[in-house]
């Protein structure tokens, strides 16, 4: 009989477990695919990994709809003049290609797509703490989405999805009814941080203490934090925007002693952690995939894990940023900058420490991986080029140009999305039981990263050029640069049919996937392919950190031996 | 295995009692002192904001019982708090050492 | 599949280990969804400071038109509903299903003449024509944005008074629950939880008092 010696998380003192191990079955007959099924069971199911699929369902959507309006804008910036759409609709085009993109694909998208799925799995739990919470935070974020479509069908949206004041207090647009979905949508995020945040204090299998938690968990916990203080603060601010709109209270009006300039801080004190709620679980996901394909431990695990908590914590005092060229006080603005060199840092450990991961490793360059290096690449350069832009004197010529579309495309698209991308493709195998064609995918990667660069690589040399945002015609000398930019616009729409459709393909006839088919150490690897229903048929008992991959497979898949005794 | 086996902490009436009529008694005195005795600006709302803070403390301590419960809970209440005081003073850094009180046109 | 013994009480739901744990996961749930509420209104707190900032002597002059004394009241009545639903928990803690429920009904009762108050105190304002926003036409304050403060005052209000109202309901299910006779001494989490956001209630109102009402 096995034992072991275990610190469990609630009381910190040392007990001794009966352990043995639970070899994970290769061929499972009932998993959580096959214990419900039906609409109907799908639809009332408080099972994390369903809801995570139907997240996911409607994150690929969301991203769908964002996704062709950035195709017709990138069209209208063939040429100079109009191309083929008029200036009001091009207004309506790139407020809700950012709306859609920000609120219903990039915010949810980790945390509620993937997070749900794999955060109990890693934790070695049955369930998140409030799983009927979780299958509500679901439909309001459903519920959030219909109040925008409905905006669409009224009178759309133009004022850009930063709805400042005064032109969103003025517009014609259908601003209420949006303002209103993303009231509804805030709180989806707000409960799915209470979620987590409860699950990973309360509910982790013995021997996980939070030296031992994967750090793609110390990133959603980070990231729980910043949806929890920062997303109320987004709430009354759209509340205020409605009341002004419907009531004209005059708090965000000039004429009425009122002052628009507030109406930004409001907002940016939510929209700059936003950004780090859709980055900070990105990083999760690489330290993951870097370690499994490196078959190495992370270098600095203390220095990834609490840089996240401090980038969660600088990151709300440096929304000012955004504000320089607005009629913020000279005091503030210096504030900001300073500010905001400082968040850079905890990143940068980050990048230094993943890349010293790799150092000695053995690198298998299989699509996941493929991915961590576009993203060291591209979310690099989004950063430094973040830097450029919170240096003061020179965001006062680069703000509101193309410059910053890069900037914040280079870290939301390349850092976000790509990391989204490698986690699907990661624990696509875990979720479905099945292996996508791997090198159709590394086509579809490869294609993501040429099409992605030249798509906005020409954006921050028109921008540091002049060449304003959010303008529907613009002057001869930047046509060479929307051209190329329009080209590498269409070459991304391909490859993100071909991942569409060799992921699909996957479910009808893809290879079937073993319980750990890339030999990780994390613990969601240590059950089949897909789950059980109760992700484990034991109780996982864990002795080693997730990156020990100098310790045999063995010692990973260890659970309690007496079940009815110790639950 | 039951992972802790804390008592839940049940106050006696009297404390509750003790704790309600210290808010009661509280609220007179802060209207009191808000009417009758003249305080310059702006310690007339230090004034008021502390004996407030008194209350809420009372409230959150003994009515809420962070006074028995785990740290955690009280320190998530005190990080909320640390998260409200940043983001008023850092807008007022802006709105207070502005020339213009409002951008006018 | 199951890997539970069966011996689990019926209200421990079956990813948790036992009462305790279920029990303090919830009550953590509930504080942290409260860290939320305080940011939420922090925002309008923010908002009243900003201003408070740069028109004092608008507020000095508009708090006039705030009744202290109903004020005062409406405050002692919050910190009343905040002792009947603290000595609820009590009932429930010591299996007093009677006490339990009787205070729930009190506690109810003082939310509504909460209510009540604050009806009266906006009708008497709708009355003046002091209404929220553009439909402001109260003549009797002599500063241009009086109309901001009252904008203000009604959406601090406002928004505690919808919190009030969903408080109202929580309770009235938590009282139903009770009757039904779902609660013991074993197993009280809803009412402690439920608990716990009336006594934010009732903070969130300790603050709001002075700010509105006791500018002199």
């Amino acid at each position: 009989m096995l034992t072991a010696e275990v610190k469990p998380a609630s009381t910190g003192t040392k007990r001794t477990l009966k352990v043995k191990r639970y070899k994970p079955s290769e061929d499972p007959k009932n998993t959580y695919l096959t214990d419900e099924k039906g609409l109907w069971a799908w639809m009332t199911t408080v099972d994390h990994k369903k809801i995570g699929l139907m997240y996911l369902g409607s994150v690929t959507f969301f991203f769908l709809v964002g996704g062709i309006l950035a195709l017709l804008l990138r069209t209208e910036l063939l040429t100079p003049a109009k191309t083929f759409i008029e200036a009001d609709t091009y207004n309506q085009f790139f407020t809700l290609h950012g709306a859609i993109m920000v609120f219903f694909v990039l915010i949810p998208s980790i945390p509620a797509a993937l997070g749900n799925f794999v955060l109990p799995m890693q934790l070695g739990a049955k369930d998140v703490a409030f799983p009927r919470l979780n299958l509500a935070s679901f439909y309001i974020y459903v519920i959030g989405a219909i109040f925008t479509f409905i905006a669409l069908a009224n009178n759309g949206l133009d004022t850009g999805w930063t709805f400042y004041t005064p032109y969103s207090t003025q517009s014609s647009s259908s601003v209420i009814w949006v303002t209103i979905g993303v009231f509804i949508l805030g709180f989806s995020s707000i409960l799915t941080g209470t979620n987590f945040i409860a699950t990973i204090h309360k509910l982790r299998a013995p021997g996980i203490t939070w030296g031992k938690l994967p750090l793609n968990l110390w990133a959603l916990y980070a990231t729980s934090i910043i949806q929890v203080l920062a997303t109320p603060v987004l709430a009354i601010t759209v509340l205020l925007l409605t009341m002004e709109r419907a009531l004209g209270i005059g708090i965000f009006d000039p004429a009425l002693g009122g002052d628009p300039v507030l109406f930004q801080h409001f907002f940016w004190f939510y929209s700059h952690p936003a950004v780090y709620i859709m980055a900070v679980p990105a990083f999760g996901i690489i330290s993951e995939v870097i370690t499994t394909f490196s078959k190495k431990h992370i270098f600095g695990y203390w220095a990834i894990a609490l840089s996240s908590l401090a980038i969660a914590f600088i990151g709300f005092l440096v929304w000012g940023h955004h504000m320089f060229t607005s009629g913020q006080s000279a005091v503030a603005t210096t504030v900001f900058s300073f500010l905001t060199f400082l968040v850079g840092i905890p990143t940068g450990i980050k990048v230094l420490n993943w890349v010293a991961t790799l150092y000695k490793g053995s690198i298998e360059m299989k699509t996941p991986m493929i991915y961590v290096f576009s993203f060291l690449f591209i979310f690099s350069i989004g950063g430094f080029t973040g830097i450029m832009l919170g240096t003061l004197s020179a965001d006062i010529h680069l703000h509101d140009t193309y410059y910053v579309v890069a900037h914040f495309h280079y870290v939301m698209m390349g850092g976000t999305l790509i990391s989204f991308l490698a986690g699907l493709h990661y624990w696509w195998p875990k979720m479905t039981g099945k292996m996508y064609n791997e090198f159709q995918a590394k086509v579809g990667a490869a294609l993501i990263f040429i099409g992605f660069n030249t798509t906005f690589l020409p954006q921050f040399i028109m921008g540091s050029q002049g060449m304003p945002r959010r303008y529907y015609n613009y002057i001869d000398q930047f046509t060479i640069f929307h051209q190329t930019s329009t080209i590498g616009s269409y070459i991304l729409g391909v490859g993100f049919l071909l991942i569409a459709y060799y992921l699909a393909k996957s479910l009808i006839s893809g290879e079937k996937a073993g319980s750990n088919p890339w030999g990780s150490r994390g613990l969601e690897w240590q059950t089949t392919s897909p789950p059980d229903f109760h992700n484990f048929d034991h109780t996982p008992v864990v002795i080693n950190g997730p990156y020990d991959y100098h310790r045999p497979m063995e010692e990973f898949q260890l659970g309690l031996a007496n079940e009815d005794k110790d639950h | 295995m039951s992972t802790h086996n804390h008592e839940h902490h049940i106050s006696t009436a009297g404390q509750l009692w003790a704790v309600g009529t210290t808010l009661f008694i509280l609220t007179i005195i802060t209207v009191v002192v808000a009417k009758f005795v003249a305080i310059p600006p702006p310690f007339d709302v230090v004034t008021a904001i502390s004996i407030a803070l008194i209350k809420a403390f009372l409230v959150a301590a003994f009515f809420m019982n962070l006074y028995w419960d785990v740290k955690f809970n009280a320190m998530l209440l005190i990080m909320a708090v640390i998260f409200f005081l940043l983001m008023i003073s850092i807008t007022l850094l802006d709105t207070m050492y502005r020339n213009d009180v409002v951008p006018s046109f | 599949m199951a890997n539970h013994s069966t011996s689990h009480p019926t209200h421990v739901h079956h990813h948790f280990v036992d009462s305790d744990q279920q029990f303090d996961t919830a009550k953590l749930g509930m504080w942290v969804f409260l860290v939320n509420e305080i940011l939420f209104f922090g925002g309008l707190f923010c908002a009243y400071i900003i201003y408070r900032a740069w028109y004092p002597e608008l507020f000095q002059m508009a708090a006039l038109e705030l009744n202290t004394f109903w004020g005062a009241v409406n405050t002692v009545v919050l910190i009343g509903s905040s002792l009947t639903v603290a000595m609820a928990i009590r009932s429930a803690q010591k299996d007093q299903m009677k006490g339990l429920k009787i205070n729930l009904l009190i506690t109810i009762g003082l939310a509504l003449v909460f209510m009540v108050i604050k009806g009266f105190e906006y009708a008497h304002k709708f009355e003046l024509g002091i209404f929220p926003g553009e439909y402001y036409t109260y003549e009797g304050i002599d500063h241009p944005q009086a109309a901001i403060f009252f904008s203000i005052y009604y959406m601090l209000t406002g928004v505690h008074a919808v919190h009030v109202l969903i408080g109202i309901g929580l309770i009235y299910w938590i009282y139903l629950r009770a009757k039904k006779g779902e609660f013991s001494s074993e197993y009280y989490t809803p009412v402690e939880i439920t608990g716990l956001y009336w006594h934010l209630v009732d903070l969130i109102w300790i603050f709001l008092f002075p700010l509105l009402y006791l500018i002199e």
